[in-house]
Order: C-alpha cells, then sequence, then structure tokens
C-alpha cells in the first residue's frame, strides 16, 4: 500500500506527496504530460532535443546540476512517446533545494545559443550511438513506420532522422516551452521523510506564482484499424538473422491491458514461458526470443522479438510460431501456468515497490490517467484475471491482420 | 516577492548509519553474512565461488558458470527453470577474472525452497551434451554480435593490454574456445572449483535464525577448502592501441593503468581525485567534452578493485571526427589537474556530491549489504566509511593535485581506441 496526499495549486500544478520514514534520501518528480507523439511530423526528435535543453539553465539559475550536486544530489530526465520525466534524488534534508531548481525551469528558461548548439551535438552523438552504430540499433526506426500509418507513435523518441535536430532554431524550442512547459500540463511528486504541512508551504512558495499557461489540447491522428498482415525484410551487416513481431493491443486504460500484460508474460517472459520451451527448447529454430508489450498510453504493441539459429528459414520459423499462436488461441492456459506468472508478477512487483524513485514515478504516472490511487488497485486487477481473460484476449490480438513483421537479414555487404 | 536567484540554505551531512550484516562461520572460512532487517518480503541470496575467469584457461570458467543450471541426471534445464519460475524466483549469474555468483531475487517465503533446488543443480549438473551444444551454440551468436560493437572491441583489448604481465587476467574469449572445449573439461573445471569452491553467502531477507541455520547446514558441503590465490604485481602496458571496425560512425575509447585497491593508503583520496576528473555530471571531462563541445554522449572514469590490486579507467564513445580532439582535451585535462589546484568552489561542490551519494549507497539493505560486501573483500569493517566520511571533508587541493601528478600520468596509461 503507497499512502498518498494530493493537492493542487491555483495555477494547476497537480502535487502528489508520499511520506516514507525509513530513508533519509527525497526524490523530486516531475512528469510533463508532453513526449514525441506530440511532435509535428516535420520536427520529430523535439520532445527528446527539448529535455535535454532543460539542463541548459533557466530564468533565475545558470546552471541546473552545480547546485543539485552541492545539496548532495543527482538527478536525471527521460523522454518517452508519451511523456517527459525529470527527477532528483538527493538527502532530504536539501529538499527545497530541488524545487528551487525544478520551478525555476518550469518558469522559463535561459534559452541560451550556446546550450542549444552544445545539446544538438550531444543529441546527435546519442542517435549515432544508440541507433545507428550498434547491431540491430535501428529496428524501431525501421518497425514503428510499419506498425504505425497515421498515429505519431510512427516515429521513435530520438526522432525519424537526423535532419530535424540539425535544423532545430531557438524559435522552436521556445514555442515548444511555451506550449508544453507549465504547471497546467505538469504533475509532481514529493517523497520522502517530511511533513505535509511542510511539503505543500514549500510548493506553495516556489510553484504557487507560476503562471498557469494553457492547457495543451491533445488532438492526435487516429490510427486506422490494421486489416491485414504486414511484413518487411530488410538487410543489415548483423551477424544473426532477427526477427519482430509487433501485434497492435489496445490503449492503457481498456480494461484488457493487464490481461495483454500477463498473456505477454505466457508467451516470453522467461524461460519457462511457452515461446522459449517450444520453439528455442524443443524445436531449436532460435537463438533468443521474448515477448513483452511496450505499455504506450494509446493503442500499443505486443512484441515478440528474437534470434534465428543458423540454418534456420524465416520461414520455418515463421510457421511454428503461429502454429503455437493457433494452440495458444484454442485452448486456455494451465492454473499452474497461470500461478506461475502471477507469483513472478508478485515478486517483481515488491521488489520495484521498495525504490522510492519508483514510487514517485508511478503515483505520477497514475495521477496522469487519471487517478493516483490506481497504483494500489493494481494488483488486485491483476489478481482477478482469469485464464478466460486470457485465452479471450490472445483470440483477439494475435491475428496476422493485426501484426506487423520485421525481418533483418544478414548479409555481410548490406550497409 | 520572491528572489529566486538566491538558493535556499544547505545542510551538511555530518553522519551516515551503517549497518553491518550478522556474520555466521559455515565451515572453514567460508562466511555466510546475513542482513535481517528489511521491512518487507524481499529477500535475495548470493553464492560466492572461487571459480573466476582466471582459474582456467580457453574461457572454460565462464562457460561451466553458464551451465550450473542446464540439467542433471534427474531433471533437465526446462524443469529446473520451471520449478524455479513456479516459486517466483529470478537468478542472475555472474563471473568476473577473479570470482562467480549466483545470485537469486525473491519473495522471502521461497528463499529456502529456492536455494535447495539451485544447489541441487549446481551439485549434480550432468553437463548434458545436448545442452552444452545449445549454450555453446547461443554464446557465439551472443559473441558474434559483440564484436560488431565499438564498445566491446575496445574494452577488449583493453583488459588485455591493462593485465598484459598476467597472461591468464588478459585472455579474452576467442573464436577457438568454441571448438576446444570438451564435456570432460567442463566437468573438471566444475568438480574442481565449485564443489570445494564456495567463499561466501549472502543472505538479504526477513528470515529467522533457525531458516539461517538450515542454510549453512545445505550450503556447508559447498565450503571452500583451498587457499585463495590471485594476481599480485599485475601491470599495464603503456602506449596506444587502434582497433579498426570498418564502417563505425563512432570510435570508442579506454583509457587507463592498473592502480590498487581499499588497502591502498592513497585510495580514498584518490576516488575523490576520480570524481572530479570524472565521475559525475558536473566533472571536468563532462564538463569538458560534452558539455561545452558536444563530442560525446558521455564520457566517464572509474576506480575498479581486485583482491590484490585495482585499476583506473577513462571511457567513452565520440564521433569518428573528433577523436584526435578528444584525446587531446582528455590530456589537457589531465594536464589541468596536475599544474593548477582546484579551487575551492568546485571542491566544495565535490565534497557535498560525494557525501549525498554515500548517504545514498547506505540507504536500504540491499545497497548497505553491498557497501559492507565491498569493505569485507578486502578484510575491513564499516568503520572504512567513518574514515571516507572524514577524509571527504578534509580533503584539499594541494593533495589532489599531488595525486593527479603521481598517478595520472599520461605516459603511464594504456590507450585503446576502437572504431
Amino acid at each position: 500500500m503507497i499512502k498518498f496526499e494530493r493537492f493542487q495549486l491555483e495555477n494547476g500544478l497537480r502535487v502528489l506527496f508520499h511520506k516514507d520514514e525509513t530513508t533519509p534520501m527525497a526524490v523530486v518528480n516531475t512528469l510533463y504530460d508532453v513526449g514525441a507523439r506530440d511532435e509535428s511530423e516535420d520536427k520529430t526528435g523535439f520532445a527528446h532535443l527539448f529535455e535535454h535543453l532543460m539542463f541548459g539553465g533557466s530564468i533565475n539559475i545558470p546552471e541546473f546540476d552545480t547546485p543539485l550536486q552541492m545539496a548532495g544530489g543527482e538527478n536525471n530526465a527521460f523522454t518517452s512517446n508519451d511523456i517527459t520525466n525529470y527527477y532528483n534524488v538527493l538527502p532530504v534534508n536539501n529538499i527545497e533545494t530541488a524545487l528551487w531548481l525544478e520551478s525555476d525551469r518550469m518558469l522559463s528558461l535561459a534559452f541560451t545559443p550556446k546550450s542549444l548548439e552544445v545539446q544538438r551535438s550531444v543529441v546527435i552523438e546519442e542517435f549515432k550511438q544508440r541507433y545507428l552504430n550498434q547491431p540491430y540499433g535501428d529496428v524501431w526506426l525501421q518497425l514503428r513506420p510499419l506498425a504505425y500509418k497515421e498515429h505519431p507513435y510512427k516515429w521513435a523518441t530520438i526522432g525519424k532522422e537526423l535532419e530535424p535536430i540539425e535544423n532545430a532554431t531557438m524559435e522552436d524550442v521556445k514555442a515548444f516551452f511555451k506550449k508544453h512547459y507549465n504547471p497546467s500540463n505538469a504533475i509532481l511528486c514529493v517523497a520522502g521523510n517530511l511533513e505535509l504541512e511542510n511539503v505543500k508551504e514549500l510548493v506553495e512558495k516556489w510553484y504557487g506564482s507560476i503562471p498557469a499557461g494553457t492547457k495543451y489540447e491533445r488532438n492526435l491522428p487516429k490510427e486506422p484499424v490494421q486489416t491485414e498482415l504486414r511484413e518487411l525484410t530488410i538487410e543489415r551487416n548483423v551477424p544473426s538473422n532477427a526477427f519482430y513481431y509487433a501485434f497492435k493491443m489496445p490503449d492503457r486504460l481498456h480494461p484488457d491491458f493487464f490481461t495483454i500484460d500477463l498473456l505477454s508474460d505466457a508467451l516470453g517472459r522467461d524461460k519457462s514461458a511457452r515461446l522459449y520451451v517450444t520453439l528455442k527448447k524443443e524445436q531449436q529454430l532460435v537463438a533468443d526470443i521474448s515477448a513483452y508489450i511496450l505499455g504506450s498510453l494509446d493503442e500499443g504493441l505486443l512484441v515478440i522479438s528474437g534470434k534465428l539459429n543458423e540454418g534456420i528459414s524465416f520461414k520455418q520459423f515463421d510457421d511454428a510460431l503461429w502454429a503455437l499462436i493457433d494452440e495458444l488461441s484454442a485452448n486456455k492456459l494451465s492454473d499452474s501456468e497461470l500461478d506461475r506468472i502471477m507469483i513472478k508478477f508478485r515478486t517483481a512487483k515488491e521488489f520495484q515497490e521498495q525504490g522510492l524513485l519508483h514510487r514517485a514515478m508511478n503515483l505520477c504516472n497514475y495521477e496522469l490517467l487519471g487517478d493516483p490511487d490506481g497504483v494500489n488497485s493494481e494488483s488486485e486487477k491483476y489478481h482477478q484475471i482469469t485464464t478466460d481473460d486470457i485465452l479471450r484476449c490472445a483470440k483477439n490480438i494475435l491475428t496476422k491482420p493485426n501484426c506487423s513483421i520485421l525481418n533483418i537479414k544478414a548479409d555481410k555487404n548490406a550497409k | 516577492m520572491l528572489n529566486r536567484t538566491i538558493e535556499p540554505a544547505l545542510k551538511e551531512i555530518d553522519h551516515i548509519d551503517f549497518v553491518a550484516p550478522k556474520k555466521y562461520a559455515v565451515s572453514g572460512r567460508t562466511d555466510l553474512y546475513h542482513m535481517k532487517e528489511v521491512p518487507n518480503e524481499t529477500s535475495r541470496f548470493e553464492l560466492y565461488f572461487d571459480a573466476g575467469k582466471a582459474k582456467g584457461i580457453d574461457s572454460i570458467a565462464g562457460f561451466v558458470n553458464g551451465l550450473l543450471l542446464s540439467g542433471t541426471p534427474d531433471k533437465n534445464s526446462i524443469e529446473i527453470n520451471s520449478q524455479i519460475n513456479a516459486l517466483g524466483g529470478f537468478l542472475e549469474s555472474g563471473i568476473s577474472v577473479e570470482n562467480a555468483t549466483i545470485s537469486m531475487y525473491c519473495l522471502k517465503e521461497n528463499l529456502i525452497p529456492i536455494l535447495t533446488i539451485v544447489l541441487d543443480a549446481i551439485q549434480n549438473v550432468a553437463f548434458i551434451e545436448k545442452e552444452v551444444n545449445e549454450f555453446l551454440a547461443d554464446r557465439k551468436v551472443g559473441h558474434n554480435v559483440s564484436l560488431e560493437k565499438v564498445g566491446f572491441l575496445a574494452q577488449r583489448e583493453f583488459q588485455e593490454r591493462l593485465f598484459a604481465s598476467n597472461e591468464i587476467y588478459s585472455k579474452a574469449l576467442k573464436p577457438s574456445d568454441f571448438e576446444t572445449v570438451s564435456i570432460e573439461k567442463l566437468k573438471e573445471f566444475h568438480s574442481e572449483n565449485y564443489l570445494n569452491g564456495l567463499e561466501k553467502v549472502v543472505i538479504v531477507g526477513d528470515l529467522d535464525e533457525s531458516e539461517i541455520h538450515s542454510i549453512i547446514d545445505a550450503t556447508k558441503p559447498f565450503a571452500n577448502s583451498k587457499e585463495l590465490s590471485f594476481a599480485k604485481d599485475l601491470s599495464n602496458e603503456r602506449g596506444s592501441f587502434a582497433i579498426s571496425k570498418e564502417g563505425a560512425l563512432q570510435c570508442a575509447v579506454r583509457i587507463g593503468r592498473i592502480l590498487f585497491n581499499k588497502n591502498h593508503e592513497d585510495y580514498l583520496d584518490f576516488l575523490i581525485l576520480n570524481t572530479i576528473f570524472g565521475d559525475y555530471f558536473g566533472s571536468r571531462l563532462m564538463s569538458n567534452i560534452r558539455e561545452d563541445k558536444g563530442y560525446t554522449y558521455g564520457i566517464g572514469t572509474m576506480v575498479a578493485e581486485l583482491n590484490h590490486t585495482g585499476y583506473f579507467m577513462i571511457a567513452t564513445e565520440v564521433g569518428k571526427d573528433v577523436l584526435e580532439p578528444t584525446l587531446k582535451e582528455v590530456k589537457y585535462e589531465l594536464n589541468r589537474l596536475q599544474t593548477e589546484l582546484i579551487g575551492e568552489d568546485e571542491l566544495q561542490l565535490v565534497r557535498n556530491y560525494m557525501l549525498g551519494q554515500l548517504l545514498k549507497s547506505a540507504d536500504g539493505p540491499y545497497a548497505m549489504t553491498d557497501l559492507f560486501l565491498s569493505v569485507e573483500v578486502h578484510g575491513k569493517d564499516l568503520e572504512f566509511y567513518n574514515l571516507a566520511l572524514s577524509k571527504i571533508q578534509n580533503i584539499t587541493a594541494e593533495r589532489i593535485q599531488e595525486l593527479a601528478n603521481k598517478y595520472l600520468n599520461w605516459e603511464d596509461m594504456s590507450v585503446v581506441t576502437a572504431g
């Protein structure tokens, strides 16, 4: 049970406070309701580039990192297709330093040309390091536009390509800030051994006078229903043939979301899961294989991916995979199989919830979904899932017309 | 009106509570450490074996470690895994030059049942031919992917140059290892280094005394009966070494030298120098090479420890066109540490940052146990961290400069680039 208090400032900032008496550290987590899905198609990669610029100094404070380190803390941030999240972990005695820093960059950035120039290069190096200069690194640059035709999930957070990052201007940066970075578009969570009154007072002090800004109304293109199998084979200079099967699944608030999460566990969470036991150990078709869901807020993907064993063709694997899926869509899981999945779920959750930062982020995520108490009802929802539910979802989701297949063919002469 | 340019007052950290796990003798030199103060249902066990890479040749140690749960005469690997998974266990195995570990994360009610399965699997592993062949094929696939990564190529070359004085420490996995390995060699290594090779058992979790005693009884047959023997006087091969990788967009860089571990009198002060140089976001290298020049997504330094020695390393991946300018800036920063005294503002920043990080690394039973183990291995106790606190509080600019001159000379480094 994660206890929390919730309040809202007049400017619209939503605030959560989670008390933990057992730790000398505190967390200040800020979720901005903006991700790569909110970018325009000619300026992809912008939400992430902007995340870097948030560390380049704010209106009253020349540098973000130095004062936080001086307070014994550290920080980082990440951008996803849905959100941008910034966090600070520091000794609880110095909590006010984090609120001072975070509130100032919510008020306004310094927008220095130097910061834009440097972070532009850093992000270009990041693009190379993580996506271009790794074997299989460009998979998501290829798979997203295959699976999505209209919805902005068709590009990755790093962006479609390098050009928009290379060409970003200061006007773009300022416009992005004005549109997305204001109290009405943010959720703050303060966690640690503090008192509610004290937290209220500090948050009011540092955030109370920030203008509300205009609430951004999201209006994204809707992804048309997929009606037929999509396949793409690309050649790359990689050591093994690799496959990615992406099945459309409902959005985060859909009642079947958790059921499909368990379905992905049944398929490919560990070495007792269907894919590993059947396709690897029994049939020896693959070197590795797993299944997982992306967890997107809008219509998402369940992905099965892995690498083929030498001498096995994509066709051989494809036939075997669909046979396995047919079986999973025809017969319920055994009770012991579901028990195994649930004990792993419970164990993983116990470990995750030990972390103060994890709890703070999760509270913000659930506030974004509309109810922070969702952190506490989630487990119960998982425990109510039956083998009938999983069978129904397998039938609905794991079908050819709902699937996009990306095959990467190993070719020594490819780029 | 709120003045946002004035930062809130800071409070100093002058005291940290360090809690040691309770120690039990298993047998001979093998001990069990138990951290009981866990406020939830989680638990972890770790088995440390004297079965590191340096215990064998041709990658045999890594192969045996990866095959520990591959099946016994009674159970195949699928059955072993499904028994562990049915109890919610998350397994991790790891191997370094000097030891091998098996770690399990689970709910405390399942710890002893899972441990029983794991010990039986390790005791009776049969190295079934089919399992061995599958395992080797998978490793080969993984290895071939690694060979495409400049970071891996640089790290492998760096290890060879770093441990150049010791043939067995410097050897990395090579393609012929997959051919020369045999069932007999696997069995021999296992029987020599696992069946009597358990060095240490670590339990984190709210288990009671009787449960700990049953764990002691169960692990006793594995207790190490041999003297530990690790390399003492390693020295790195100085100079520059370039690996070429066609088509790479980036170049991976590893620069470093053999240094020391916690038993050396300069260790703690050097750790402060290491932080200033490259071990936090505001470090000299990050400020210059990422935040000023934009040459890289990240650059960092580290101090790593071995049983009798240790090493220092700088690591980064940079655009191919800016490799030379990057090396020039690294040298510039080294030289600056040696010739200019660090300013009091920067030194105070590093003091405060390190104290905050020390507080964090002692936060919670798992972190605290790991903090304890990292001194225990060098024959020290938690008093070491109180010493660290006072060293951080009392460090001077002169001392930093002295250590930079003593240990951070470019001529002493092995400089590896791959790209």
